[in-house]
């Protein structure tokens, strides 16, 4: 038995290659993500606030200021609501996968709308058993957060160019025009990091989770530990991909004056 | 481990329609009532600060009235003093005229008075004498009897006057 690794239910439809689980993550992160937050501000009220109402008011205080450490106050009303989406929908994915998983163990062909999800070749590769994990972190999928770092790729450039671009196409050649590739590989690499940070965090977390399940009745404690930590750190890269794309985003439209 | 990039097109689009769900139908209500109650707060505060200033105002306004009040009230107490100073004054003078009319009007009473009784008296007197005269002028006779009738005269005027 392999420790901690399975197969993702992949189908294929018309040429498509749709990853189930992942495809299942996002809808569910997605709907309790919007569900909370029309919860919390359902009855909206100026003088008596709920508490959820107040809780939504206090993280929209929280995301208003990190936003505000990383540009002037005259740009941050733009992206509150850009802060807000990315803070709550990347704290609810991180989360998911903690708290329990799906997995449903293959010894023969698995067929799903009529498309092979585990194929008799993969059996054999695997000894006769493989595991299909249905449930997980969205943002534990690297693909997935390939997504988002292409969003924010997109929201730099595009912000940049219409809001600032004399100083946005002069900065590639600062301090010298030597430095443009270097510049280049930057406006790469920050998307690929930011992909890739968050997905190693969280995969890490769930790859432990999984091992630590093998470890039956020895390994509660240690798995309501991790949990624990998981939590923090699923709020913590939450945090950071929200604040480091602001960041990117303020460095961008941002002209400062030397 | 495998990677699919329709994932990857996947992921954008949920996260876009999200973003565009959570923005129209929960954090733009949000901000708006944020931002409203922001302003009502700072309306509030606006009002404080302008009753604030208006009560001020009013104490102050209150303080002068009070100051006012207080000279006119002090002025009026010296006005009635002065008055009443000035009343009694006069009141003395005209006793003291008074008295003095009274006195002089009495002097001259009595001064009246003594005149008349001194020509009263002369009249009586001349009266007499022209009786005394006529009555030695009857009793020329005796010279005894003369004298004892002057005596006896003398003392019917003395007891008549």
């Amino acid at each position: 038995m392999r420790i901690g690794v399975h197969e993702f239910p992949v189908i294929e439809v018309g040429g498509f290659h749709l990853d189930l689980s992942a495809i299942l993550a996002i809808v569910v992160s997605g709907i309790i993500t919007f569900v909370i937050a029309k919860l919390a501000t359902r009855n909206l009220s100026i003088r008596n606030p709920s508490k959820l109402q107040n809780f939504m008011e206090w993280v929209v205080e929280f995301v208003h200021k990190t936003i505000a450490s990383t540009m002037p106050l005259s740009k941050v009303k733009m992206f509150v609501g850009l802060g807000m989406t990315l803070i709550t929908y990347l704290f609810v994915s991180n989360l998911l996968g903690l708290p329990f998983g799906i997995v449903t163990e293959h010894h023969e062909e698995f067929r799903l709308f009529g498309s092979v999800v585990v194929s008799e070749e993969t059996i054999e590769k695997h000894g006769g058993e493989v595991h299909v994990a249905w449930w997980k972190s969205p943002t534990a999928d690297i693909m997935v957060n390939f997504g988002l770092a292409i969003i924010v790729f997109f929201l730099i450039h595009i912000l940049g160019l219409k809001m600032n671009r004399k100083h946005y196409l002069k900065h590639y050649v600062e301090p010298y025009p030597v430095f443009l590739p270097l510049n280049l590989i930057e406006q790469i690499v920050r998307p690929v990091t930011l992909a890739v940070r968050l997905y190693a965090n969280i995969y890490a977390g769930e790859l432990l989770i999984a091992t630590i399940l093998m470890l039956n009745f020895v390994g509660i404690p240690l798995l309501a530990v991790w949990q624990g930590f998981s939590i923090f750190v699923g709020a913590v890269q939450a945090f950071l991909f929200t604040i480091l794309t602001m960041v990117y985003i303020s460095q961008a439209i941002v002209h400062e004056d030397h | 481990m495998s990677f699919h990039w329709e994932s990857t097109i996947f992921s954008i689009i949920a996260f876009g329609l999200l973003y565009w769900l959570l923005n129209k139908y929960a954090f733009g209500p949000l901000f708006g009532i944020m931002e409203k109650r922001r302003e009502i707060v700072l309306g509030e505060l606006e009002a404080a600060e302008a009753n604030r200033k208006e009560s001020e105002r009013l104490l102050a306004e209150q303080r002068q009235a009070l100051e006012e009040a207080r000279r006119e009230a002090q002025e009026i107490i010296e006005t009635a003093r002065r008055t009443s100073q000035k009343q009694a004054e006069e009141i003395i003078q005209a006793a003291r005229e008074e008295a003095n009319r009274l006195k002089n009007e009495a002097l001259r009473e009595i001064q009246n008075e003594k005149n008349n009784a001194i020509a009263a008296l002369r009249r009586q007197v001349s009266g007499l004498s022209v009786q005394i005269a006529s009555k030695i002028l009857e009793r020329q006779i005796d010279e005894k009897a003369h004298e004892q009738l002057v005596e006896q005269y003398l003392k019917e005027v003395g007891k008549t006057s």
